[in-house]
């Protein structure tokens, strides 16, 4: 069952959330996601578990970049479509300006050692980051040892494993897979109990 | 190059695509086979760019921009970025309210978890990129139970990680 939620945020308080999340998280999408989610559906209860999943799912199959299509969900499914404007600015503007900005120094920086160094080990973080985030994301899928724990458990890992193995092994495009994982979900139900 | 058709370019590649770096091989054949607005090594430091900073990978797009246009090319790229985006708001309107359906919610956990095995499948690699030695893997565990165990901002990480992997270099 999910805790109680908190009242929504105003728009600039949830702004606020995505400005520093967006443009202090380093390791791409998902990590922001895993942070987001820490944020706003563990520490803030803005938004429930279950939501939080459907706006991760629907962005991963909208046109364009997964993780500003999650944030324009998110931030619409707290606070509306202003939210929606204010939490894909606030995490892709800011940002964006940096990545000029390396983009107009980072040659300069490959003979610099002290910098290299530094992003040597910013490199391994990120690494981290990302399997911190799988496991953040997978948490609430895992069942437990009780018959339908196991069948929860058989789906995640046929679902999830054949989408890596389609993937890493045979090539295939994302798209596909996601199809793939969609259809098998809709054909094979959750054996969770409501 | 008209700053019109460079954003219609980007925003071609940005929604014919699915995830950050999705667009790259849409934005090669435009800019650097079709058009020979930039060279394969630009395009490899717009990508290296957008990496390097926080938010998401697809941010390459406005260093590609900047690269062809300038500031106001940024601005072009930051607007083909952002737009698809959008699209997702009808699209919640239209699955969330059938969220509750169980066959719906079971179909929206597959492709979830479909998404986990892209993401393991893309962590592979970046994981045997950032391994140099015992050091990056100490790193790496480090990381990872600072991020799952407690609650400790991940910017907090990124500037101990920064500092580590300096004082490890004054060792060696």
């Amino acid at each position: 069952m999910n805790p109680p939620q908190n009242p929504p945020p105003s728009v600039k308080k949830l702004t606020e959330i995505f400005f520093r999340i967006g443009n202090t998280t380093f390791g791409g999408g998902y990590v922001t996601i895993g942070m987001l989610g820490r944020e706003l559906v563990d520490a803030r209860r803005w938004i429930n578990a279950e939501k939080f999943d459907l706006a991760f799912a629907i962005a991963r199959v909208t046109p364009g970049t997964n993780l500003i299509a999650f944030c324009a969900a998110i931030g619409a499914l707290i606070c509306g479509v202003a939210g929606a404007i204010g939490a894909v600015l606030a995490l892709t503007a800011p940002s964006s300006a940096l990545a000029v900005l390396i983009a107009y120094g980072f040659e300069r920086w490959q003979g610099n050692r002290i910098a290299m160094a530094a992003i040597g080990g910013t490199v391994a973080a990120v690494a981290g980051m990302m399997w911190a985030t799988i496991w953040i994301i997978l948490k609430p899928h895992v069942g437990g040892t009780t018959w339908n724990g196991m069948i929860r458990n058989l789906q995640v890992v046929l679902i999830a494993g054949g989408a890596f193995v389609a993937s890493w092994i045979f090539g295939l495009t994302p798209l596909p897979i996601i199809l793939a994982g969609t259809l098998t979900g809709f054909l094979w139900k959750d054996a969770k109990k409501p | 190059m008209n700053l019109l058709v460079l954003y219609l370019l980007l925003l071609k590649a940005s929604v014919t695509s699915f995830s950050g770096l999705g667009s790259l091989p849409m934005v090669r054949d435009d800019f650097v086979v079709e058009r020979h607005l930039l060279t394969d090594h630009q395009l490899n430091m717009a990508v290296v760019a957008g990496r390097t900073g926080p938010g998401p990978f697809g941010l390459y797009l406005v260093c590609v921009a900047y690269e062809v246009g300038g500031i106001p090319g940024a601005c072009v790229g930051f607007l083909a970025l952002i737009t698809p985006a959008f699209l997702v708001i009808p699209l919640m309107r239209w699955i969330g309210a059938r969220a509750d359906i169980p066959r719906v919610r079971s179909a929206i956990r597959g492709l979830l978890l479909a998404s986990v095995g892209l993401l393991v499948s893309s962590s592979v690699p970046l994981t045997q990129d950032a391994f140099t030695g015992v050091f990056s893997v100490i790193l790496m565990v480090a990381s990872f139970a600072v991020l799952t165990f407690t609650r400790i901002d991940s910017a907090w990480l990124m500037l101990g990680a920064a500092g580590a992997g300096l004082a490890a270099s004054l060792f060696r």
